[in-house]
């Protein structure tokens, strides 16, 4: 027990030092509990959307390729196939806001039988279908533009070249926040086809839900094979898939963040290190002084070790605490690319970053430690014994 | 390890034509040539000599912080000699109380668990301690400021309580060097007074590292050492 009392003394012992040091670590600890708490999201993401027993059809060639609109109602005919709808990511401008919020061209017929974990008033979805410029949206996302049934929402074009004007019928609820906006596919085509504008009769992606989520492998090849001789061969997987396609978008942007982690951690050792080994030289003498009364190696070697590893998971609680409050910041202000709370994704992740933490202190303390342990207490004492 | 004491009549410490040299580069430097001493229990010896002749050498052998180049050192019953690092420093918790000229007290800790410090290296429980630490302080005379940190303390109350600390578990030797180098004139006899009391009163054997002649006179032999070589006293003995 005085051990730790003298270990928290020390850490108070010079006080602008340690707290220097405790922010260096919580700062960058912050910053890689953001980044991993992002990895661990996609994560969860798949995981949840694995349970839905629901795939994902695009062109072979991605998003640069389009999937007909003909496709839907023959994917929809296939056996395994319990719903289908086209899926086409709009991403217009909302007044002065660029794309402020996800919007979808989708057959209001089929939606919710392919999402068939949302739930809207029948008299709402009623509403909807037989209205072709109506939309639904995400109730939480309704609530946070306090609109109403029957707002009108116009959205301009960015992709295609046509401008939506929508009347707000209906609002869904989802286990999660979408900040989805969903309108009629055929509203967005007609207007394309007035246009003459390109991209007329493309579905985007189309969504099914499948019979049994266990057969989604066999369902996916028969539907790419259906496909496979035709002018758009398609690339059928999974829902996890499909979300962790996007964050491979962004390149080996895992590597990177574990890479990055990997410096910034390597930095941090340095710098703790630096602060330790001040510390042990200011200290020669204390340590000496110890180890005359009677402290062994092992003692002085773990007295120093508990030292700066309590130092740095100071610094590392404190930086992942602000990591994760950074995080529920993200998921309250935009749930569209954040959708899960931080306590809906703890795991294994966030000891990974306080293994860093003490592992930072290990690192940065081995040194000073053992130099601690194998000094001659004649040479420490100096002239005093 | 040996923890017991000696009997009556075995030596509390016994040096037996022990030489220590060092080396720098490749020059060998003689620093005890041939030194004979011993100690019984309730002696309290002075070392006295010039700078550079040895003294705090001897004293480091004794205290088993260092190892002769040749000869042995046998200290309540442990061949020094021979003994590893850490049993040397298992030994000098039970056996060796430190004051140093400059007191040495941890500037993180309280008068109390400065005092304390040696007894977290024993099995005693919190308890048992508190009674050590308690008497320690009562003999010093510091029981009013266990709570104060070394810099609320004068120099001479550090040296007090770094006295407590070297007898507060109780060892069979103190060793001391320069205890009073540091301090004034009343302050230097208050520690005086105290290390003659605990070797009258509580029979400790001291063995103090003095260049004062009037801290030597305290003591009950005075021992000069003169270019590593122990050049008179009542119990240098040959063949100890």
């Amino acid at each position: 027990m005085q051990v730790l009392i003298y270990i928290w003394r020390n850490l108070k012992r010079n006080k602008l030092r340690s707290m220097l040091t405790i922010l260096s670590v919580g700062f960058s600890l912050a910053l890689m509990t953001v980044l991993h708490g992002y990895m661990a999201m996609q994560g969860e993401w798949g995981k949840e959307a694995e349970k839905h027993g629901r795939i994902v059809v695009m062109n072979s060639q991605g998003f640069s390729g389009t999937v007909p609109i003909a496709y839907v109602d023959r994917i929809r005919g296939m056996p395994g196939i319990d719903a289908a709808t086209p899926y086409a990511w709009y991403g217009g401008n909302y007044k002065e806001e660029q794309m402020p919020f996800a919007q979808f061209a989708t057959d209001p017929n089929a939606v919710f039988n392919v999402w068939d974990e949302y739930h809207i008033d029948p008299a709402e979805l009623a509403a909807w279908r037989s209205t072709r410029s109506g939309c639904v949206v995400d109730r939480r996302l309704a609530a946070k533009r306090k609109w109403k049934i029957g707002e009108k929402i116009p959205l301009q074009g960015t992709f295609y070249p046509f401008n939506l004007d929508l009347v707000l019928c209906g609002m869904f609820d989802s286990p999660k926040n979408t900040d989805s906006l969903w309108f009629h596919w055929q509203y967005l085509d007609e207007g394309l086809k007035a246009m003459n504008a390109p991209g007329s009769g493309n579905a985007g992606t189309i969504f099914a839900k499948l019979a049994r989520a266990e057969a989604t492998s066999g369902v996916a090849q028969a539907i790419d094979d259906r496909f496979v001789s035709s002018e758009n061969p398609t690339r059928t997987q999974t829902e996890a898939a499909f979300a962790q396609m996007f964050a491979d978008m962004l390149g080996n942007i895992q590597d990177y963040i574990r890479n990055i982690g990997l410096a910034v951690a390597f930095s941090l050792t340095l710098v703790a290190a630096n602060a330790m080994a001040m510390s042990m030289r200011e200290r020669t003498t204390e340590i000496a002084v110890l180890k005359a009364i009677g402290f062994s190696r092992l003692r002085v070697l773990v007295t120093v070790l508990g030292e700066s590893c309590w130092m740095t998971l100071l610094g590392g609680t404190l930086g992942v605490a602000i990591g994760c409050l950074c995080l529920q910041l993200l998921h309250q202000i935009n749930s569209q690319f954040f959708p899960f709370a931080i306590h809906e994704m703890l795991g294994a992740w966030l000891l990974y970053l306080f293994a860093i933490s003490a592992g930072i202190g290990v690192a940065s303390g081995v040194v000073p430690a053992v130099r601690a342990a194998q000094l001659s207490v004649i040479d420490g004492l100096r002239r005093v014994v | 390890m040996s923890n017991a004491i000696p009997e009556n009549g075995d030596p509390i410490v016994a040096v037996h034509n022990v030489c220590k040299e060092f080396h720098r580069n490749a020059i060998t430097i003689p620093v005890l040539m041939g030194i004979n001493l011993r100690l019984d229990r309730g002696d309290y010896l002075a070392l006295m000599g010039p700078s550079g002749s040895g003294k705090s050498t001897l004293l480091n052998l004794v205290a088993g912080l260092d190892r002769p180049t040749s000869g042995t050192v046998t200290v309540c019953g442990e061949s020094l000699e021979k003994s590893s690092e850490s049993r040397l420093a298992r030994w000098r918790s039970r056996h060796i109380g430190f004051i140093f000229q400059l007191y040495n007290l941890i500037p993180v800790l309280t008068a109390y668990e400065n005092v304390e410090l040696p007894l977290t290296l024993t099995s005693l429980p919190r308890r048992e301690r508190k009674e050590h630490v308690d008497a320690a302080l009562e003999v010093v005379g510091l029981s009013d400021r266990a709570d104060h940190y070394p810099r609320q303390l004068s120099g001479g109350q550090e040296q007090r309580v770094a006295i407590a600390r070297a007898i507060a578990a109780d060892p069979t030797l103190l060793v001391a060097d320069e205890p009073t180098g540091d301090l004034d004139a009343k302050s230097a006899t208050e520690i005086l007074d105290l290390m003659e009391r605990l070797n009258r009163e509580f029979h400790k054997t001291i063995i103090m590292v003095t260049h004062d002649p009037e801290a030597a006179d305290r003591a009950k032999q005075v021992l000069h050492l003169h270019k590593g070589v122990l050049v008179e006293g009542l119990h240098a003995v040959e063949g100890a």
